[in-house]
């Protein structure tokens, strides 16, 4: 766990409204190093700038200052999204498509063969236990559904770095409890992982990692063994992000990084 | 990887968006039906009642073909944005040209689908009215010059729905699309103008505007079994095509400077 695989240097975004050309800071001054096979969680309230972070790392935003790279390439290098699956937040889908004409054209696009497309289409309908609904066209699906054909679309190229943009939400128990045995699997496979969340329960159980972003700014970032493993400040990771955003509100800017 | 794939897969799922759409079929069957009504029209005329089956028939099959055109090209990049899915494909090694060149190409070959459907059925009425009668080659040739000018009004169509809305880019397109049409009346009113600004005015509007006014004059031509000049044809289908290429490469410009926010 020694290489980094997803690096941002003083990234920040600013949006500008289109009405009164108002321009305000979205993410501001972020530093963060994701390693090769880590799991890492980026948490932090609704509006805190995690989707903002996660679409610069894409390439569908681009930077106003700073820079941020993936896989040693600039964001949204082809040749990086050629080893990368993104799993948007509630994602939408042609709603004309069958869950299985969607995954093969995915596979398509990363130019996957017949024979090779058909496999990996099938074995990802499996894993995400659509094979049933493989054939029923996405517009009849369940967000639950929806959300698992999302998953299993990041997944089809086999990625080496998942970028999941809060795959728990809108889930029910069971659900949750599939994503988050699947993204233990992908761990287990030594995926690097890079997902939002404002799901702790979710979060705690899964990453190497947490980053906590308030307002744009990483206010805290912490091993998760250093937050839940005994003899730490903190009695679980809620704990240990109130913490984060109170003393961030209280000082008014970032608490310095540790771990 | 290889460069077509994803130009592919986006072509190929443009094209099956398209006929999944029952608009489609309605607008074809209201061409059916107009064509069919060629048949009436052409019994009030005297003697001429294939020759005017075979005008409405090729207006209908130009007017239809252009109006799915519009209907569907408007949309076509800006349905994408607004259902989001285009955060799906453009965070896969796609490159911004790729998906304007894939969903221009799926459109453009769903028409051509539509455009030799009409044309069949044109041709299967006019078997039906006079079997004795033998289709001019020249039909074929008309049909061609229609789809090439469908093809131009889509790539107009494209070019607007990467920034404006549906609306918007379906006012704009009509726009064109007619313009295009009176274009000889822009030169026209440039040489009747007695004030030198307006003339200018006229004269620099020709000279950017699409000129599709000889497309139709070559069309009615080829109907009358006039054969026109293999120069002029060629110089029309370099014409249109170096449009749509130029309209295609400002489309994936636009894409390029774009964000998804």
């Amino acid at each position: 766990m020694t290489t980094p695989v997803i690096e941002a240097e003083e990234l920040g975004k600013d949006h500008i409204s289109h009405f009164l050309r108002k321009r305000f800071t979205a993410v501001d001054r972020l530093n963060l190093q994701v390693m090769r096979s880590e799991t890492y969680g980026l948490l932090g309230l609704n509006g805190a700038g995690k989707t903002t972070t996660l679409k610069l790392m894409l390439g569908l935003l681009r930077p106003t200052r700073g820079r941020v790279s993936v896989l040693g390439y600039p964001a949204g290098h082809r040749r990086a999204l050629g080893r990368i699956g993104f799993l948007p937040e509630n994602p939408y889908f042609y709603s004309y498509l069958t869950g299985r004409e969607f995954l093969d054209f995915a596979g398509q696009i990363f130019g996957l063969p017949g024979a090779e497309r058909r496999k990996r289409v099938q074995a990802l309908l499996k894993m995400v236990s659509l094979t049933e609904a493989a054939g029923t066209a996405i517009r009849k699906y369940s967000k639950g559904m929806m959300q698992r054909l999302g998953i299993a679309q990041s997944l089809i190229n086999d990625p080496e770095i998942i970028f999941w943009d809060e795959p728990t939400s809108g889930l029910d128990p069971i659900g949750r409890r599939d994503v988050r045995l699947i993204l233990l699997s992908l761990k287990e496979q030594g995926k690097t992982i890079f997902f939002n969340s404002h799901l702790l329960p979710d979060v705690s159980e899964v990453c190497d990692r947490v980053g906590v972003l308030h307002r744009g700014v990483l206010v805290g970032e912490e091993r998760m063994a250093n937050i839940t493993g005994g003899g730490g400040h903190y009695r679980n990771l809620e704990d240990y992000f109130l913490d984060c955003i109170n003393r961030a509100e209280e000082d008014g800017k970032a608490v310095p990084k540790a771990g | 990887m290889k460069l077509t794939a994803p130009l592919a897969a986006i072509a190929i799922n443009t094209f099956r968006e398209t006929v999944r759409d029952r608009v489609l079929y309605a607008f074809v069957f209201f061409a059916f039906l107009v064509t069919l009504a060629g048949i009436l029209l052409g019994s009030l005329s005297v003697g001429q009642d294939l020759r005017v089956l075979e005008d409405l028939g090729l207006t209908t099959i130009a007017f239809i073909g252009g109006i799915i055109g519009i209907f569907v090209g408007t949309s076509l990049v800006y349905k994408e944005i607004d259902r989001r899915t285009i955060y799906l494909i453009l965070t896969k090694p796609v490159a911004r040209w790729q998906f304007v060149a894939g969903k221009y190409l799926g459109l453009a070959f769903c028409l051509l689908v539509v455009t030799a459907a009409m044309g069949l059925f044109l041709c299967g009425t006019i078997y039906l009215c006079s079997p004795e009668h033998v289709v001019s080659p020249l039909l074929g040739e008309s049909l061609l010059l229609i789809y090439l000018e469908i093809l131009f009004v889509v790539a107009i169509a494209t070019f607007f729905s990467t920034f404006a809305t549906p609306l918007m880019s379906v006012v704009f397109t009509i726009g064109l699309w007619v313009i295009g049409h009176m274009v000889q009346s822009l030169r026209e009113l440039a040489h009747l103008s007695r004030s030198a600004g307006v003339a200018r005015l006229f004269d620099t509007l020709y000279w950017f505007m699409p000129d599709l006014s000889r497309l139709t004059q070559i069309r009615f031509d080829l109907v009358y079994a006039r054969q026109p000049e293999p120069e002029l044809i060629f110089y029309l289908l370099s014409y249109v095509v170096a449009y749509i290429l130029l309209l295609l490469t400002l489309s994936t410009l636009v894409t390029e400077r774009r964000e998804f926010p």
